[in-house]
């Protein structure tokens, strides 16, 4: 087990690492501002006075190191300073919509997960045969349409033309969890649709790179019914990439949100993101940036690290 | 083994024809193959690669590989017609009455499971055994086949198992529902001479016992030998002849079958070293290297003298191929030397100079990989012409049709193809012809022969000793092949673990006393006698061929 | 029961039988399992379903047969090399290919296609199709089709010069990590993992929120975020073929990087790298139209679908399928995209699974 631990280990450390140069990413990209951030909010038109207000209030007199220490030490414990247009704080501007965003992935991904693996498994038994084919060119036609595509068509459909569903998905604190789910519905599932069809082609590609190994033509040779040389054979040498497979659509349902927030008007980050880069309100955008990071790399770590934990010759060393 | 016990027909399979697919078509890849096969009787089946006999090893268990099918005659096992039998009915034979064990079986073990669970998995699918009843049955048989510590092997991961133990372990599991037929499709190519014999032993003894009629499919005569009743030779998806075991030794009649007999037959005279004091083309001395922190040379140190072969001998992981690799500098040593011709070369390659990279070429053992597939042979050829000589426009053509003339192809043929397109011997010619053009004095040889069929082997070390003669070049021969060694080589090197354990000219190397692992490696080659491994086996004492050779 | 329910499950019924009888499982299935979804959507949907199941199967058989003729098509007018290689191209592929195609005549033509300019205001705002507006008009009351037309020309065309540069960038890059090896590649390597572990979207925010909007910025970032996944699709391809023997040969000889790259591996490299470009297109499509979508992309009055999308929202609450027509162009690009890639990925796998 040591060299497992230690191989957790450094991963962790490289996770932990690779956050800290995409903070100082996102830092500095800001510095690279042609003249500085007041004058960059204020415009043109503002006069001297008020930039020097603005500058000292952001205490820009500092250099860049000791500002951005302060900010990561900040933002280590939950604090991303002030917003530059509302005065809001930004951990407030974001707290609440961050739980709902990750509400709406979650949602997403409870069904999404399941669906796909177990479609990904059916396809890969029926591999070839016509049910296949569909599969294939519906699952293609759904990655390839924009987040926004679905979702509008997803409107015209289920909230316009039958009404089924509300097309704007209005929650607030109060609500009942049933009318939670009820009115993100139809966000929940455009991602749904995207992601399944990107997890589903991925886990049937895990399994059938697998079908071409000896120890799979042995099964067969042994007598084993096919759903048994997929399930009992090809599938526990398939959980490192099916796991890295989730793992990475989990990330992408992160991003795909931003667009599905802004076509059904739903109150998470995503939508404070978008204001915030159209009204360059720098703590804002960076705040968002670095919680969006850490919960990609934090997915991309788990992913890593489930695929070591699954991998037999990892776990029973010689 | 020796006599059928009886006549009962346990497989016969007539005029059987199977097609693979490519390039959008199907091809006939067997020609209306007959085989019969009775119980308790062991058939071989040989010829070189291409022959089909895989692809009959499989059909005769009713199956094919994707991108191949069975597309007439018919293979009836005990009176049951496998080419029309449901895939369901035939499922249920597989792994109960006819079982099969693979070239690989590192590879064809499943990773993620015990060898016990992959082993009882058909005496549990077919209801035969309860779970404990098969688990103490594997383990009976793991002692059968002088498994070490069988009741606890089988409780570990195939990772956890050298390849010896897991090639027996293999043939445990085919046998874990006493099946009347076992496929043996070339169990022992993937292994060392020295692990073959204990498990060629094992295989020969537990179906002896049983009483297991088996098809043994491999291309090594001498192996064949040691395990059939009854040798059937094929020849690109035809059969070429059939007989007993020992008239097919004695007396082949087809041409085709006599030539593989005699393939072994080229020999040419041992040189000996030059008496004018010229120094050696190469000097390795005292070389120690390792792979970041794994030591794998040590203290190697050999000499090669212009015009001569020294062969390079030992098994895999032995060190071989790292010592070409310090010779090229590809991989530079911790300590010691490279001289040439009394020089001392930089240890890495991006040091030396170009004629010092020129003077040393190599010839690598795949050709597939040696030839870029999307270069025109001209270019592959004419390249190092280019690059030393300074070569353009007709010179450069005229030099290529030489080079291609010397390695015995028609430059008309082959000047404007690509390397897809050639067989294995072609393109290892090309390989040759590369090495040449660089006008080396010196070229390594990297088992150049031993990916190559026996016939086709023969030619290229018959082009190789004419070369040598003609341009006065030295060889390093890498081989594992110690029938090679015997026929070209002229000094002979043996390595174990790194180290050089003895050294000498060839006669001396083949005629004892040896070295006690030179001996082992010696004794280990099997040898066309049908009796060969049964003496072995007997001077060795049954008790010493498990761990033995694997120390 | 009206006729044309009817004939409606008479039509499929009886080609069920048929495929069934001629022993085409395939289509039997693929027919009957058809017949019974019909069963259960005409009890719940009524006669509109089925009238809505009778144009889609139209529509795919439209579709179909462009392909098939498109297919044969090209197989005349090309090479005999390219033709065989065509010659296996599933229907999906030309469609795809057909689609590209169409695009592309529509991209280069685009003046002389259009019926009026990308700006030019014709009617009043949201005006319903007529003769001479095939689509309407959109907010400002400019002519729909004519700006889809533009469309195809600035999206595309952006998106493509934006997938060119990450390639260059990417695939230099990895060629020369694979070749040199060593610190070279260690460096680009976990330079590539920080950039490729913040979200594209995110990334490109950032980046836009800092920069402005302005078309070179999009271009610039947009090629930075995506140039690392493609070095890292380059890296591990040439990392296959630098194990070679003939590389290890070559090096050996004294050769150069750039002889190295140029001669040994590229030529071993070119189609899983033509198909990355594919895939890499399609990311960068649909990257710089989600943020045209946001209003952070292509500015107006430029014309182009993402942006149009945004702008003809509003219609949708009335049932209106404007809105829909610039997404579904954009959706109906990069399906074609990737149905070829599809293709092209099979065929360079060496036709397993």
């Amino acid at each position: 087990m040591g060299d497992v631990l230690k191989l957790v280990a450094k991963r962790l450390g490289l996770g932990l690492v690779t956050l800290l140069v995409v903070s100082i990413l996102i830092f500095f990209a800001v510095e690279l501002l042609p003249g500085d951030i007041a004058q960059a909010v204020l415009g043109q038109s503002a006069t001297e006075e008020t930039v020097q207000a603005m500058r000292e209030q952001l205490g820009l007199d500092r250099a860049a190191p000791i500002r951005y220490l302060d900010w990561l030490a900040g933002a280590v414990q939950g604090d991303f300073g002030v917003s530059l247009v509302s005065g809001e704080r930004v951990s407030e501007a974001i707290g609440g919509r961050f739980a709902n965003t990750l509400f709406l992935a979650a949602y997403a991904a409870v069904i999404a997960v399941p669906i796909a693996i177990i479609l990904g498994i059916a396809v890969a038994l029926f591999r070839n045969s016509i049910f296949d084919r569909v599969a294939n060119v519906l699952t293609l036609t759904s990655i390839s349409s924009p987040e926004f595509f679905l979702g509008y068509v997803l409107i015209l459909f289920f909230a316009v033309r039958s009404s089924m569903f509300p097309a704007i998905a209005s929650i607030s604190d109060g609500m009942s969890f049933g009318d939670l789910l009820y009115r993100s519905f139809l966000p929940a599932l455009t991602l749904v649709l995207v992601v399944v069809a990107h997890m589903m082609r991925m886990t049937r590609a895990a399994i059938i790179n697998l079908l071409a190994s000896p120890y799979i033509e042995m099964a067969r040779l042994k007598g084993a019914p096919p759903w048994k040389v997929i399930v009992h054979h090809a599938l526990p040498n398939a959980w490192a990439p099916i796991i890295n497979v989730v793992a990475l659509n989990l990330a992408y349902l992160i991003t795909g949100v931003v667009l599905v927030e802004v076509v059904f008007v739903y109150p998470g980050v995503g939508q404070l993101l978008v204001d915030a880069v159209s009204k360059r309100d720098f703590p804002i955008v960076q705040a968002c940036c670095l919680v969006f990071a850490a919960t990609f790399i934090l997915l991309n770590l788990a992913a890593d690290v489930g695929a070591i934990l699954t991998n037999p010759r990892l776990r029973h060393p010689k | 083994m020796g006599m059928l016990k009886d006549k009962d027909v346990l497989l016969k399979i007539r005029d059987l024809h199977i097609e693979g697919y490519s390039d959008e078509e199907w091809i006939e890849i067997v020609h209306g193959v007959d085989l019969t096969l009775h119980r308790g009787e062991v058939l071989g089946l040989i010829g070189e690669s291409g022959a089909g006999k895989s692809t009959i090893g499989l059909a005769a268990m009713g199956f094919a590989r994707d991108g191949c099918r069975i597309s007439g005659g018919s293979v009836e096992f005990d009176g049951m017609e496998l080419t029309t039998t449901p895939k369901s009915d035939l499922r249920a034979l597989r792994g109960s009455r006819i079982a099969y064990v693979a070239q690989s079986a590192a590879a064809s073990f499943n990773p993620a499971h015990k060898i016990i669970e992959q082993h009882i998995e058909a005496p549990l699918h077919y209801r035969i055994q309860k779970r404990v009843e098969a688990q103490e049955d594997a383990m009976a048989l793991y002692e059968r086949l002088r498994l070490p510590n069988p009741r606890e092997i089988g409780f570990r991961y195939p990772h956890q198992v050298s390849g010896g133990q897991l090639q027996r372990a293999m043939t445990a599991m085919a046998m874990a529902c006493r099946p009347d037929l076992i496929i043996f499709d070339e169990p022992t190519t993937a292994l060392d001479v020295t692990t073959q014999i204990e498990v060629l032993a094992a295989i020969r003894d537990i179906v002896d016992q049983f009483n297991t009629a088996a098809i043994y499919i491999t291309h090594d005569l001498a192996v064949v030998a040691q395990m059939a009743d009854t040798i059937k030779v094929l020849l690109k998806g035809n059969e070429v002849e059939e007989a007993p075991t020992e008239q097919m030794l004695e007396s082949p009649e087809d041409d085709y079958t006599k030539s593989l007999w005699a393939v072994r037959s080229f020999k040419r005279e041992q040189k000996s070293r030059p008496t004018d004091g010229s120094p050696p083309v190469v000097s390795v001395q005292d070389v120690d290297a390792a792979y970041g922190e794994t030591k794998v040379l040590e203290d190697v140190s050999f000499d090669i003298y212009p015009g001569m072969t020294v062969a390079v001998v030992g098994e895999s992981g032995s060190g071989k191929s790292t010592t070409a690799r310090c010779i090229t500098g590809l991989l530079p040593p911790l300590k010691g030397k490279i001289l040439f011709n009394g020089e001392e070369m930089p240890p890495r390659y991006q040091d030396r100079s170009w004629e010092q990279l020129r003077q040393v070429q190599m010839i690598y053992q795949m050709a597939d990989t040696a030839l870029n597939p999307k270069v025109r042979i001209s270019d592959i050829i004419g390249r190092p012409a280019e690059f030393y000589g300074g070569l353009k426009g007709t010179e450069l053509k005229s030099r290529v049709d030489e080079l291609l003339d010397l390695i015995e192809l028609d430059p008309k043929k082959f000047y404007n193809r690509y390397p897809p397109e050639l067989s294995g011997g072609q393109k290892q010619r090309i390989g040759i012809a590369r090495a040449l053009a660089a006008e080396p004095q010196f070229i390594i040889c990297d088992e150049v022969t031993s990916a190559l069929d026996q016939l086709v082997a023969e030619g290229i070390l018959r082009l190789l000793d004419k070369l040598q003669d003609e341009l006065n070049l030295a060889y390093m021969f890498i081989t594992h092949d110690l029938a090679t060694v015997r026929s070209i080589a002229d000094e002979v090197v043996v390595m174990q673990q790194g180290r050089v354990v003895e050294q000498g000219p060839k006669d001396a190397m083949f005629r004892p006393p040896h070295h006690p692992y030179t001996d082992l490696l010696l004794s280990s080659v099997p040898e066309m006698d049908p009796n060969w491994l049964t003496t072995l086996l007997e001077e060795r004492g049954v008790d010493n061929i498990g761990e033995a050779a694997e120390v | 029961m009206n006729m044309f329910v009817l004939g409606y499950y008479a039509f499929l019924i009886g080609l069920s039988c048929l495929a069934a009888y001629y022993n085409k499982r395939s289509a039997f299935l693929l027919l009957f399992s058809l017949t019974l979804a019909s069963f259960v959507l005409g009890i719940v949907g009524g006669e509109s379903a089925l009238h809505a199941i009778a144009a889609s199967a139209a529509i795919l058989a439209l579709a179909a047969g462009t392909s098939y003729a498109f297919r044969e098509f090209l197989v005349m007018i090309t090479p005999h090399e390219t033709a065989r290689e065509l010659r296996t191209a599933p229907l999906t592929a030309s469609f795809g290919m057909f689609v590209i195609f169409t695009y592309a005549i529509a991209g280069v033509f685009a003046p002389i296609i259009a019926p009026f300019g990308e700006g030019e205001v014709i009617a009043g705002a949201f005006a319903p199709a007529d003769d001479t507006m095939l689509l309407g008009a959109d907010q400002l009351g400019r002519d729909m089709f004519s700006r889809i037309i533009y469309g195809a020309r600035n999206s595309v065309g952006l998106a493509l010069i934006a997938t060119m540069l990450a390639f260059i960038m990417g695939a230099a890059a990895g060629m020369l990590a694979a070749t040199r090896g060593g610190w070279l590649d260690q460096f680009l390597g976990r330079f590539a993992d920080v950039i490729m572990s913040v979200p594209s979207l995110i990334f490109s925010l950032l980046m836009l929120s800092i920069f402005g909007t302005n078309l070179a910025v999009i271009v610039i970032v947009v090629a930075v975020i995506y140039a690392p996944r493609v070095f890292r699709l380059t890296r591990a391809v040439a990392g296959n073929v630098v194990v070679m023997d003939y590389i290890e040969a070559a090096k050996l000889r004294g050769e150069g990087t750039w002889y190295l790259i140029r001669k040994e591996i590229l030529p071993n490299s070119t189609a899983p790298l033509i198909a990355e470009f594919g895939l890499e297109f399609c990311f960068v499509f649909l990257l710089i139209a989600g943020l045209s979508f946001l209003g952070l992309g292509i500015q107006p009055p430029t014309a182009d679908w993402g942006s149009m999308v945004r702008e003809n929202a509003t219609l949708i609450s009335f049932g209106e399928l404007t809105p829909l027509i610039p997404a579904a162009a954009i959706a109906l690009l990069t399906v074609s995209v990737n149905f070829v890639v599809d293709w092209m990925l099979y065929r360079s796998s060496g036709l397993k699974g």
